[in-house]
């Protein structure tokens, strides 16, 4: 009797435990999938194949990813100033050089007796911090023209059309040396399509033809003469002079390193005197310095004279002709009238360093 | 007997110094899980496995050590002169100044044992601490004088500093002392050929620098072959061509 009574009890007590009952199979949990609901999940699943890539050669791997770039605003003042008379350059700063001293450099390694080619032209290689306002924004690239004191043989071709309607100013418009002078009968001329836009590289106009002009806006497209880029004023003959005979740069920043820019521009040769040199390279700075950003800290990093042949570049200090941090306080206007007093001084200080 | 014999390597044994050296073996730790807060006056509750978990806040064995200052016994290249008080990096005061010798721990005693007497002060050897490298490395190179190949030149010093400037060497022209025979040119018999000029340094120190004559042309078909490096190869001294004079100072 109390077997029985054992046994029931037990039986009992297995049919409450579930997972003994599931270990007799005595419901329909673990049965197939329905066909057609294996398939669909088969048809659901994405095969990934993986691609075989092959060995890429060097020159071709995408450039842009995990590669290291060194800083290329170069920062020497860690290192220590020289003290000797003859010292090894790459274990000190960068010597900085005047003007007439680093064009007395170039003069030497351009020497007959040396390279022979003392006409070389001397390029300024102008390297730019073109970070903005703020530190995700930067300055687009730039192409601006510098007018210069002492002009030189750029070597480019340069057309300037020049579009008045006053007789005299198309005298003075041909003296100062403009390709084609004209008024209205030159604008029906090129809607007419007798002559070509894309022959000048320069427009330039007098504000007495701005009205009959607009019709020419749509060919002209970006070329419109307008204030900004100083191809619309009054005085004609400074602005031809200043198409015709300045340096023509832009500034473009790095493929990498957005926050560098870097302008290369002729401001001579080396045969021309040092001073209409200094002063080249015065006026390329103080155009260069108008396109500055309104922020704190340097814009212009670093300027180096270089002179192909040769591969020397001499660093020159910028501070001597342009401010070298930006002026919160100061309005623009101010900043121009100061500029206009400054500039008289600046070059006698500039005389007094050359002697 | 046998004692007698004994007592000399136990002795040794004994008086083997035991530097007390500082070991870094601190490591500050911050706990992952902070302990629950306890009522004033109770007993702290007990803590658990997880309070036991710590997270490294720094290792005091790779912190960088702060500049060693030592006083130097004599004159050392790229260091200072003798009884200069010198700044550098621990490791570099232990293994290249102290253990060799060369300097003292910064007190006022080593101060004043080691200063300059007048004597010394007048005999100066060395101009600055890296004078000696500069004559090192001028004396190890090669250097490269591109003169012209049409046009007629005579060496003169400026070629030698231009020279210097092209190969990372800057120095004043009163430094460079050619050989007193003139070196004329164009003259391809010269090309690739040594001869050697004086620099000096400070007005000191003096360096003897190898040059080697190479002949350039303007026009890249009149050019000479390219020879690569130049500088290892074998070349022969430019006839009729001495050593430099020395200068006064230095035969005194």
């Amino acid at each position: 009797m109390q077997s029985i009574l054992n046994s029931m009890r037990t039986l009992a007590l297995r049919q409450s435990t579930g997972d003994a009952i599931r270990r007799l199979h005595l419901s329909a949990v673990n049965e197939a999938a329905r066909k057609g609901t294996r398939e669909k999940a088969r048809k659901k699943k994405v095969k990934v194949e993986v691609k075989k890539v092959g060995f890429i050669p060097h020159n071709q791997r995408n450039k842009k990813i995990n590669v290291k770039r060194a800083d290329k605003h170069v920062d020497d003042s860690w290192k220590q100033v020289p003290k000797d008379d003859c010292y090894v350059g790459r274990y000190y700063r960068w010597p900085v050089y005047s003007v007439a001293e680093a064009i007395q450099c170039h003069r030497e390694t351009h020497h007959p007796s040396m390279y022979n080619v003392p006409t070389a032209p001397l390029n300024v290689d102008i390297e730019l911090n073109m970070q903005g306002e703020k530190a995700t924004r930067f300055v687009d690239n730039f192409q601006r023209m510098a007018m210069i004191p002492h002009k030189f043989e750029h070597g480019e071709e340069r057309k300037i059309i020049v579009f008045t309607k006053g007789n005299n100013e198309i005298v003075e418009a041909r003296e100062a040396g403009a390709s084609l002078v004209g008024g209205v009968e030159l604008i029906k001329d090129i809607t007419s399509g007798e002559l070509l836009l894309s022959d000048y590289q320069y427009i330039i106009a007098h504000p007495n033809i701005l009205p009959e002009l607009v019709a020419l806006r749509g060919l002209m497209k970006r070329k419109f003469p307008n204030p900004k880029s100083e191809t619309l004023g009054a005085n004609l003959a400074e602005m031809i002079v200043k198409f015709s005979n300045g340096i023509s740069y832009s500034a473009a920043k790095d493929e990498y390193q957005q926050n560098f820019g870097l302008i290369t521009a002729s401001v001579g040769t080396l045969d021309m005197d040092e001073q209409k040199l200094e002063e080249n390279i015065k006026f390329l700075l103080q155009d260069v310095n108008s396109m500055r950003p309104k922020r704190e800290g340097r814009f212009i990093t670093r300027v180096l004279l270089k002179s192909p042949p040769s591969s020397e570049q001499l660093k020159i200090d910028p501070f001597v002709y342009v401010p070298e941090m930006w002026e919160k306080s100061s309005a623009k206007v101010k900043k121009e009238e100061a500029k206009k007093q400054e500039e008289p001084t600046e070059a006698k200080e500039a005389v007094a360093a050359a002697n | 007997m046998l004692k007698s014999i004994y007592v000399t390597p136990l002795n040794l044994l004994k008086s083997a110094s035991t530097v007390q050296q500082q070991v870094r073996t601190t490591f500050i730790l911050k706990r992952k899980y902070d302990p629950p807060l306890h009522k004033t006056n109770e007993k702290p509750r007990r803590m658990r496995a997880k309070h036991f978990i710590y997270e490294l806040v720094e290792d005091t064995l790779v912190k960088k050590r702060p500049n060693m200052q030592v006083v130097l016994k004599t004159f050392v290249e790229g260091v200072g002169d003798k009884g200069d008080v010198v700044s550098m990096k621990p490791h570099f005061v232990y293994n290249k100044l102290l253990l060799p010798g060369l300097a003292a721990y910064n007190t006022p005693e080593n101060v004043a044992k080691y200063a300059k007497t007048e004597a010394e002060k007048s005999a100066v050897k060395h101009s600055s601490a890296y004078a000696q490298r500069t004559v090192n490395m001028l004396e190890s190179i090669v250097l490269a004088v591109v003169m012209n190949k049409d046009e007629p030149w005579v060496l003169e010093p400026w070629h030698i500093k231009a020279s210097l400037r092209k190969a990372g060497f800057h120095c004043r022209e009163e430094c460079i002392t050619l050989p007193k025979e003139r070196i004329e040119g164009p003259d391809l018999k010269k090309e690739n050929k040594d001869f050697y000029c004086t620099i000096t340094i400070n007005k000191l120190e003096q360096a003897k620098l190898k040059c080697r004559l190479h002949h350039w042309s303007t026009d890249p078909s009149e050019r000479l072959p390219y020879v690569l490096e130049h500088w290892k190869m074998e070349s022969e001294p430019l006839l009729n061509v001495g050593l430099p004079e020395k200068s006064p100072e230095t035969t005194q």
